[in-house]
């Protein structure tokens, strides 16, 4: 073939070393991507968010209250956590038990409002004012002594069922002398209960004044599972509200007062899937970030050269002097290397000395001998304003000399 | 392995099914797919051995001028190769269009040229060849660097050779002057010519005036086949830079005019660089083949960081000079040169040769000098006077030792050094 012929002088890409090859040599290398891949494979694929939330169903510390939640599942209770108020897709109120848990500063009034108006029965896990009052007018949240045991002391059978539990951060109280509808159990020695129920048109209202005896370290305290349970079990599902900061959607009806198809998170103004294609967008993002940065064969060295400039010398001294102010030294300089231009210039020798240089100055010049001494061979000037008026001088001397 | 933006394009399009299933297990699968996909590709691309490369360089080029070279690239696989090539050089080589399309058919070649325009002086050298060759399916595909060494030489500039043409001029016309006064025994018989007033009659040669019936006279022209030895000073302050170069640089400048002109003249020239050891030297040529040789010497030399060794300088010219000749040393007068030993080498040296010192002044330092608007520039002017007074008594002192001093800025130089090389021949005193 012709191109065998025309070979000479090619140099062909040598195969490298083949994979097997290369784990051979640095077996070390090999064993570490591997484990690498797979302690990332890992953490990806067991890694959920860590749920630490305050009684969250999902969460199995000390504070959550997934306990609750799988002992009503055992005993044949749906229970569904939702995160946004909004996506809270509740087919069948009738048949579903609200449970909101919410202190005052995780609900706004907006969110209260449009929970009063759920068609169902409600359980809220700590107090709002809001909602204590949109259930019965009557009724306040007021302060309590956290941590004392109080019975039920009502006719309200979960109550009675429970007989005994401790009071939190906050109580029922009916401000006086006003007689409220609401069935009231577990009153304090303060006057305030830390139980309330109320019927309501939509549904009844139960209000467990401290939230934690749904949490999972204090559910086997005193009465507090059965009144946990018994509340929340009414229903064949629950579905279950922590309220955050994070979430500002409210519930939404229709016109009628019925709970509408379909539910939008409100406000958002964004088309649903927009954080996915962002996500696929930011993955993709990562392949260009290899594409870019595999580069084309390796970067080239340039080996440079010194930089080192030819006055620095100069220019250090020059900083020298200034810093001791050395004007008597740096006048010197000056004077000397004019005297010998000029000595230059009007061809004064060498061995003319002093006195040679200074006649012919004053020859050329017309200026008197001793004007020139002095300019040439006076004492050096004592500050920087004597030395920039000696120097004025010296060039005006100069350029008369010079002058053809 | 490298991946393509069409791989990148179809990672962003995964963007279209997340949004419609909003599901990030798909956005998952999606990627890892493509990812898939471009491995794959790139494991059915041809393996890059089946390319031969071959680099062809231009043996030389000046400085500041462009020249051009080339890459060739051969299949010698049977698959059509599609990729690209790049011919990688190191920065100042100045190499533009280094990176090509590749699209070959099986058996055939392709040459790509790569244009030169380098900035700096020296051996410049050549970094891999590297190829890509892309799958069938454009998303990736195998990439190799070749390494394939090669050197483009990088001449001096020459600048100052527009210099030569007035210095050949005059050269002629010290040729042409008749009787020159010359000293000493080198004087060279040139033609005999017709008596006119003013002529000295010494040199009038009687033998021809009984000839003829007038009254001729001799001429001589100056000397031919007188040697010049140029010692280029590499050592450390050589590399401080004056205006954008090293004073070296002007050094190479001087001694390349000086060179042209002095073998016009039909000197020999001789050259050395020199700090502790010998950098480069261009000697035993005659003729057209100097310059070139020359240039090519001088091309690689780089001023070393290390302090002169002028008693080895000395031995170095006495060895290689058995008569009386023009010795140029180009270095740098300051006082610190004084005390390296330059003032004993020349003074060496002038006994049995004619020595021309030649440095390059700074102009910064120069408009230093003439600094008066405020007190830090006075202290920088007395600075600057204060240096000017050393050069100027080592020069003095240097002069006493009957050595020929030119100073000159970097651009200047080389002219200056012609000049007083031509004002020596004048005077016969070579």
């Amino acid at each position: 073939m012709s191109i065998d012929a025309d070979q000479r002088g090619y140099v062909s890409a040598t195969a490298g070393p083949t994979i097997t090859a290369r784990a051979r040599r640095s077996p070390l290398l090999f064993v570490g991507l591997a484990l690498f891949a797979i302690i990332i494979t890992i953490l990806v694929t067991q890694s959920r968010p860590a749920d630490n939330q305050d009684l969250s169903i999902e969460n199995s510390a000390p504070n959550g209250s997934r306990a609750v939640a799988q002992i009503l599942r055992d005993q044949g209770v749906g229970v569904r956590q939702v995160n946004l108020l909004g996506d809270a897709h509740i087919e069948d109120p009738e048949h579903t038990t609200l449970v909101i848990v919410a202190g005052s500063s995780y609900l706004s009034s907006a969110q209260s409002d449009s929970v009063a108006g759920y068609p169902g029965d409600i359980v809220y896990l700590g107090l709002t004012a809001e909602s204590l009052e949109a259930a019965d007018p009557d009724l306040y949240v007021d302060y309590a002594e956290p941590g004392t045991a109080v019975v039920a002391n009502c006719a309200d059978p979960d109550a009675v069922a429970a007989e005994e539990t401790r009071t939190g951060q906050d109580s029922i109280s009916t401000g006086g002398l006003a007689v409220p509808q609401a069935e009231l159990c577990f009153p304090d020695a303060n006057g305030g209960y830390a139980y309330a129920r109320v019927e309501t048109s939509h549904g009844s209202r139960t209000f467990i004044a401290n939230p934690t005896i749904a949490s999972n370290d204090k559910l086997d305290e005193l009465g507090n599972a059965a009144l946990a349970l018994r509340t929340m079990g009414h229903h064949e599902s629950v579905t279950w509200y922590v309220g955050s900061y994070a979430d500002t959607t409210t519930l939404t009806w229709g016109e009628d007062g019925s709970a509408p198809d379909r539910i939008t998170a409100n406000p958002n103004f964004l088309p649903p899937g927009t954080a996915d294609a962002l996500f696929a967008l930011g993955l993709a993002a990562l392949v260009a970030a290899f594409w870019r940065a595999r580069r084309f064969g390796p970067l080239v060295t340039e080996p440079l050269p010194v930089v080192v400039r030819s006055s620095e010398a100069t220019r250090g001294r020059a900083r020298l002097y200034r810093r001791a102010r050395a004007t008597g030294r740096s006048t010197a300089a000056i004077r000397g290397l004019i005297a010998l231009r000029m000595g230059q210039r009007l061809g004064v020798p060498r061995a003319a000395g002093k006195a040679g240089l200074l006649e012919a100055i004053a020859r050329a010049t017309g200026r008197a001998s001793g004007d020139v001494e002095s300019l040439l061979y006076g004492p050096p000037p004592a500050n920087e304003t004597a030395m920039m008026h000696l120097v004025e001088r010296l060039d005006q001397l100069e350029s008369e000399v010079h002058r053809p | 392995m490298y991946i393509t933006g069409w791989t990148v394009l179809l990672a962003a399009l995964g963007a279209v099914p997340a949004a419609i299933t909003q599901d990030r297990g798909v956005t998952w699968l999606w990627m890892l797919a493509v990812v898939a996909l471009a491995l794959i590709d790139a494991g059915l691309a041809p393996k890059p051995s089946t390319l031969g490369v071959r680099r062809t360089v231009p043996g030389s080029v000046r400085l500041t001028e462009s020249t051009t070279g080339s890459v060739t690239v051969v299949n010698n696989g049977r698959r059509r190769v599609r990729g690209a090539v790049r011919d990688a050089w190191q920065p100042s080589a100045g190499a533009s269009s280094t990176r090509h399309r590749l699209n070959l058919a099986g058996g055939v070649r392709a040459t790509f040229d790569t244009h030169f325009h380098p900035t700096r002086r020296g051996d410049r050298h050549a970094d891999r060849i590297t190829v890509r060759l892309q799958g069938p399916l454009r998303l990736g595909g195998r990439q190799q660097s070749i390494v394939v060494s090669d050197t483009l030489r990088v001449l001096p500039e020459f600048a100052s050779r527009r210099h030569l043409p007035s210095r050949l001029q005059r050269l002629r016309e010290i040729d042409g002057q008749s009787a020159v006064q010359l000293k000493g025994a080198g004087s060279e018989f040139d033609s005999l010519r017709e008596y006119v007033i003013g002529d000295d009659v010494r040199s009038i040669d009687w033998r021809g005036t009984a000839r003829r019936a007038d009254v001729v006279v001799r001429t001589y022209r100056p000397e031919r086949d007188r040697r010049v030895f140029i010692v280029l000073d590499t050592s450390r302050l050589s590399a401080a830079r004056v205006g954008d170069a090293p004073r070296l640089d002007a050094s190479i400048e001087a001694t390349l005019l000086l060179t042209a002109l002095a073998t016009r003249a039909g000197d020999r020239v001789q050259v050395t660089a020199y700090d502790r050891v010998e950098r480069a030297r261009a000697l035993g040529t005659t003729g057209a083949g100097v310059m070139p040789q020359l240039a090519s010497a001088l091309a690689g030399v780089e001023p070393e960081l290390l302090e002169p060794d002028w008693p080895g300088v000395v031995r170095l010219v006495q060895g290689r000079l058995s008569q009386r000749s023009l010795v140029v040393l180009l270095t740098t007068i300051d006082t610190s040169t004084a005390d390296s030993g330059l003032l004993e080498a020349v003074a060496a040296l002038s006994q049995s040769h004619v020595v021309m010192v030649a440095s390059v002044n700074d102009p910064e330092v120069e408009r230093m000098l003439k600094g008066r608007d405020d007190a830090h520039e006075l202290y920088a002017a007395g600075a600057a006077a204060r240096g000017a007074l050393e050069r100027d008594t080592v020069s003095t002192r240097l002069r006493q030792l009957t050595a020929e001093v030119v100073t000159a800025s970097p651009d200047d130089l080389a002219p200056a050094v012609a000049d007083r090389y031509l004002a020596l021949k004048a005077a016969g005193r070579l």
